[in-house]
């Protein structure tokens, strides 16, 4: 490999992890939702590498399912958010607390 | 269910259970017929305990009155029940207060029906703990006689209701929660068959390091019941929380359960554990009888001041039981009984005198004996008992204690003696503060106790006298089995 | 142990003296309470009763040689039985007819003197309650009975202290006894339990027989003292004396029965009846001499200074009571119990008339009964003044002969100073004793304040004359006692065998009455005379005067420990302890417990976010487990 195996998992483990941070320090659901697509894609780019890797292409399929996935989730996240924005008119996760 | 001849046990069980569904049967407007019917099922079951008591045979002593049934076989449970000389004079006590309390509640207006309801429950879990000889019967009588406890002090009582309830409450769970383990960890040690205590009895049954473990556990755990210093806390404040009777049935009877409970269970079960711990039992007592008294003579409300007295006299008991000879486990159940009618005549005076006036606190009394001589003079007599006035039923049990102390634990008998001059000095001065002096104007137009009100006072003075005229009616009922029981130790 | 009755009537006799005035005192508490005469009448067959059996058992065995015991078992347990017993030796015998002849007098005396009193029948009540304790203490045949009747004693002695017990200064008096009493018991019954153990029993007959000898010279010392304790309490010597001149706020019959004639000797009487076991340990005896010398001396003192009368009686009996003790401590049996039994008949007496007195002019201070004319009350006045020459130790008075006794026994001692301690305490005794008369009898002139005699003329006549009959009996008995030493001496000593030559001090009787001519003298200079200013030598010093008339202070070292010590530390501890650190530890623990719950709770918060950080940090930390 071009690029050693150690640095594309690297890559995917800062995505991933800039991904949680978002999901986790933004008030505002949408980033919520943003948070999980990055760590998704940072999902993807350690299947890449690992099918680059291994020399299988599974991976790289299995990346297109994750695309897919993410794209069908994000929608729905999307869908729910505006629906939850009509009624309570606020984005905020500090306002959805019914649970507690 | 075998049974020798008439089921007297089972019959005093189901008197109070009767009793407390007849109550529940009766509307709620009609006070009159629940009080009534309450008198009536409590002097039945009076009556029955009294002819258990008459017709144990001291000749031959041990089990009797054994009734047996199987109740969950493959878990080894039975519904069995016994009574023997340390648990018959038990029997009687709870009889007594039962129906002395049922009669002092006389004037309750309060939500009469659930109160007698309560009250019957607390005191058939009583007399079950007494009576059983299961192990898993006796942890269940616990448990019903405790949890009746909460709702009839945190509805009925006075100071600090819901704070004494739910303390007492989560204290004396927190000894079931002790006790249990233990149950279970002997049973399995055991082989896991059975829970029966006269086959777990025998010699052997148990490793030593098995039975110190078990009777430390069960020590502390009916020791929080009965009063051992530290963990004594929770009875003053649920003394002065709870209502007359309730106060009358925790004082005299449920604290004996908790001695009770160390006896039948852990000394029965665990002798050696019981041995090895015994320097601590006495210490622990020891402690308790002086702590006690000392605590007590700062008091300034009636109620705390023989709560305190009441873990004195338990630290008596409990010294009793630590001595390990036959005089010691005499008068410590002596002095069970004693106490218990004591404490009971005690809050039943102070029931009454707490009717009229409205104020338990000492300072603000004074001067009662002239306007109710009577009522005072069963208050002074109780408190005469409590200072070890001979002829009076509590000197006997604390002679036997102390001469059998004296004998194991020289030291520590010298201390405990010393709470006699303790106890009289608290008790005098508050019955000096309360009753003597000059008469109280605002009290001036309170009417003395009447016949029929002060007939629960006059049972309980009459039987502490005849108790303390006659103690040998009780010692030869005691000695069947204490003399059995220490010949039999390892 | 059972020793072979001479006849059934001697049980009888006994077991009627004892048991009946308890059912008197049961019937009149609990029936009779609102018919006072009735109460009276039952108290009064009882106790007749009593004197009856007592008489009639001293008679008729005056030449009793060895002693007579009945017994039966009361209680049992273990190894432990509780036997109850009637033991009928000449000591016995005598205290029983000494406290049966004194309550009897004493009741009748009462009727006059409590007549009124709207607690009259409880007032009987308590007598026969007292009756039956002192008489069953006297006959006890095991050292527990006689501990059990002890107590019922005190307990007597409570109750009748604090008989008008809406006076408060009255029912301090009777807890203060009662306390203090108790202390000495403490150490009367761990003495008890020392011997039991050590012995097995407590059979008075095996204490005082060679039985006794199995005991280590260290038990026996220990038990000694320890019962000699006890014998403090109850008679009130140093350091436990100052309950009794409290005690005076009972009434005045109360104070003639118990606190100077039969309760306060039952420590005396404990003292003789174990005296061969006392005698075992020469140090203990040295100790009882020692306290009995210091309570004797103290207590004259504090008479010396005394206005009341009834308490100048009560400071002279605890130092009669040291000079009992003295003279049993130094060996004289016959000499100690002679003693009691007549200062039993002139102490009572003196108590007796003093009542007519306070009776009469409503008030105890000599000074004013003395201004208000005392001298009219003849039959008081005459009966008095016998009494306080018995009590001097005059010729030929009762009191003469057994202070004699005394006196020889102490002479026998190697330390000449014990009899010089008992010479000044005799000094002493009469000096205040005559002060006491003289201010009574030959007020001064300044302030004669002719009270009109509606203050005298108060007491109903009747009354009076019941109160004067058992005057005149013990005046007679007074005067007669002392003639009768020498067979009384003989009576008591027969149990032990002829008795050695006593030496014989012929100074000693000269000795003793010119000290008492002097302090007569004295008490006449300072406060007889025509013209004398009644202020005695001691009250001239001020500083011993604040000492005598504040009891030494012991009364403030008691209140001093009570207030400062027990109170403010041991009992603030305790309680502090209670609700601070062992509730503090269990209430904290149920704090603990809703905080926990209170910070858990945080977790659910309903926010999002916080569940995704929890997520994701269990995912991260999986991930580490598994893979690193």
């Amino acid at each position: 490999m071009a690029v050693p195996f150690g640095y594309v998992l690297a890559l995917a483990g800062i995505v991933v992890a800039l991904g949680m941070v978002c999901a986790v320090a933004r008030r505002n659901l949408i980033m919520i939702l943003l948070g999980v697509e990055v760590m998704l894609n940072g999902a993807a780019i350690a299947f890449t590498g690992a099918a680059l890797r291994w020399q299988q292409l599974e991976g790289q399929t299995f990346v297109l399912f994750i695309i897919a996935v993410a794209a069908a989730e994000v929608s729905l996240g999307l869908a729910l958010i505006v629906y939850l924005y009509h009624r309570t008119g606020s984005l905020d996760p500090q306002d959805y607390q019914v649970l507690k | 269910m075998e049974c020798n001849g008439f089921p007297y046990l089972t019959a005093i069980l189901l008197s109070c259970v009767t009793g407390l569904f007849a109550i529940l049967l009766v509307p709620e407007e009609n006070r009159r017929a629940v009080k009534w019917i309450s008198a009536v099922f409590s002097g039945l079951t009076l009556a029955f305990a009294v002819a258990v008591f008459v017709l144990y045979d001291t000749g031959r002593g041990g089990l009797q009155f054994i009734e047996r049934a199987a109740w969950v076989p493959s878990l080894g449970i039975h519904y069995l029940n016994a009574v023997d000389g340390f648990s018959l004079p038990m029997v009687l006590l709870t009889g007594i207060v039962f129906f002395t309390g049922v009669l002092t509640m006389w004037e309750l207006e309060h939500r009469v029906k659930e109160f007698f309801a309560f009250y019957f429950l607390l005191v058939t879990g009583v007399f079950g703990l007494f009576m059983s000889m299961d192990l898993f019967f006796i942890f269940i009588w616990y448990d019903v006689s405790l949890f009746p406890m909460y709702p009839l002090i945190a509805i009925w009582g006075s100071t600090r209701k819901e704070y004494g309830a739910m303390k007492l409450t989560l204290y004396l769970l927190a000894g079931s929660a002790l006790i249990l383990p233990a149950i279970i960890f002997l049973h399995v040690q055991a082989g896991g068959s059975t829970y029966d205590i006269t086959a777990l009895m025998r010699p052997g049954t148990f490793s030593a390091d098995d039975q110190k473990l078990a009777f430390l556990l069960l020590y502390i755990g009916f020791g929080i019941l009965a009063a051992v210093w530290p963990f004594h806390t929770w009875s003053p404040v649920g003394h002065v929380a709870a209502p007359t009777a309730v106060s009358m049935v925790h004082a005299g009877v449920l604290m004996k359960i908790g001695a009770f409970g160390v006896l039948r269970v852990g000394m029965f079960l665990c002798p050696e554990g019981w041995q090895f711990w015994a320097p601590l039992m006495a210490t622990v007592a020891v402690v308790g009888i002086v702590y006690g008294a000392l605590v007590a003579l700062s008091q300034t409300d009636l109620k705390y001041v023989v709560g305190y007295s009441s873990v004195s006299h338990m630290g008596i008991v409990g010294l009793g039981l630590s001595t390990l000879t036959v005089e010691g486990l005499n008068g410590a159940v002596f002095q069970m009984f004693a106490h218990g009618i004591m404490t009971a005549l005690f809050f039943s005076a102070i029931g009454y005198i707490y009717e009229r006036t409205h104020t338990k606190m000492i300072p603000e009394l004074g001067g009662l004996s002239r306007i109710m001589p009577v009522a005072s003079g069963y208050f002074i007599l109780a408190a005469l008992t409590a200072v070890g006035v001979p002829c009076l039923a509590s000197f006997w049990g604390e002679l036997m204690v102390f001469i059998a102390a004296f004998r194991v634990y020289p030291l520590g008998g010298v201390f405990a003696v010393t709470g006699l001059v303790l106890s009289a000095l608290f008790l005098l001065r508050v019955v000096q503060r309360a009753f003597y002096g000059p008469a109280n104007e605002k009290f001036a137009h309170l009417k003395d106790v009447s016949f029929g009100l002060g007939l629960p006072r006059m049972i309980l003075a009459a039987v502490i006298v005849l108790f303390g005229l006659l103690p040998s009616i009780l010692f030869d009922v005691i000695d069947t089995a204490s003399v059995a029981f220490i010949r039999g130790l390892p | 142990m059972t020793a072979a009755a001479t006849t059934d009537a001697t049980l009888i006799a006994a077991l009627l003296a004892t048991k009946l005035p308890f059912i008197a005192f049961a019937v009149i508490l609990v029936l009779t309470r609102s018919r006072p005469r009735l109460s009276a009448g039952l108290s009064l067959a009882a106790v007749t009763a009593s004197l009856g059996g007592a008489a009639f058992l001293l008679v008729r065995h005056w030449g009793l040689g060895r002693p007579i015991e009945y017994a039966a078992q009361w209680v049992a347990g273990g190894d432990v039985s509780v036997r109850v017993g009637i033991l009928l030796d000449p000591l016995s015998l005598l205290m029983l007819a000494i406290v049966a002849a004194i309550c009897f007098l004493v009741q009748i005396y009462s009727l006059g003197y409590m007549a009124g009193d709207p607690g009259f029948s409880r007032y009987y009540a308590f007598m026969s309650l007292f009756a039956w304790a002192m008489t069953n203490l006297t006959l006890a045949a095991t050292l527990l009975q006689l501990y059990i009747f002890w107590e019922l004693v005190g307990l007597a002695s409570y109750l009748l202290i604090g008989f008008w017990y809406e006076k408060f200064s009255a029912s301090e008096a009777g807890k203060k006894a009662f306390v203090m009493t108790r202390c000495g018991d403490v150490a009367f019954f761990l003495g008890l339990l020392l011997i039991l153990v050590h012995l097995g029993n407590l059979d008075i007959r095996e204490l005082n027989g060679p039985a006794a000898g199995r005991l280590s010279p260290a038990v026996v010392t220990a038990a000694a003292l320890l019962i000699f304790g006890g014998i403090v309490g109850k008679s009130a010597q140093f350091p436990l004396l100052t309950w009794l001149p409290d005690a005076m706020e009972g009434p005045t019959p109360v104070s003639a029965l118990l606190h100077s004639a039969t309760m306060v000797a039952a420590g005396v009487y404990l003292f003789a009846r174990l005296f061969p076991f006392f005698g075992r340990s020469p140090a203990a005896l040295d100790v009882c001499l020692a306290v009995g010398t210091v309570s004797m001396l103290i207590a004259s003192t504090m008479a010396m200074v005394s206005r009341d009368i009834k308490q100048v009686w009560a400071y002279s009996t605890i130092s009669q009571l040291g000079l009992m003790i003295m003279g049993l401590a130094a060996g004289g049996y016959a000499a100690g119990v002679f003693h009691l039994t007549t200062h039993a008949a002139f102490k009572a007496l003196l108590f007796l008339c003093s009542g007519v007195f306070i009776h009469a002019f409503h008030s105890n201070d000599m000074f004013v009964i003395g201004r208000q004319g005392g001298r009219r009350l003849r039959v008081p006045a005459a009966c008095l003044v016998i009494a306080a020459a018995a009590l001097s130790g005059i010729w030929p008075f009762s009191g003469f002969f057994s202070k004699e006794l005394v006196l020889g026994a102490l002479a026998d001692l190697p330390n000449p100073l014990w009899v010089a301690a008992g010479l000044l305490g005799a000094f002493l005794t009469t000096y205040y004793t005559f002060r006491l008369i003289f201010i009574l009898f030959f007020p001064a002139p300044r302030g004669l304040e002719v009270i009109h005699s509606q203050g005298a003329e108060h007491s109903h006549p009747g009354g009076y004359a019941v109160m004067a009959w058992p005057l005149m009996v013990l005046a007679a008995v007074t005067v007669v006692l002392g003639f009768g030493e020498h067979a009384i001496v003989q009576f008591l000593s027969r149990p032990f065998g002829p008795a050695p030559a006593a030496a014989h001090h012929a100074w000693l009787p000269y000795a003793a009455i010119g000290l008492g001519a002097a302090a007569v003298w004295l008490a006449w200079f300072e406060f007889g005379r025509r013209g004398a200013a009644q202020i005695g030598f001691v009250e001239r010093v001020a500083p011993l005067h604040a000492l005598f008339s504040e009891r030494w202070y012991i009364d403030r070292v008691y209140r001093w420990l009570l207030d400062h010590v027990l109170y403010r530390v041991f009992s603030r501890l305790c309680a502090g302890s209670d609700r601070k650190v062992i509730d503090g530890a269990v209430d904290g623990l149920g704090q603990a417990t809703a905080s926990a719950g209170g910070i858990m709770s945080i977790l659910h918060t309903g926010m999002v976010q916080y569940r995704l950080i929890v997520v994701f940090v269990a995912i991260v930390g999986l991930a580490i487990y598994f893979f690193v």
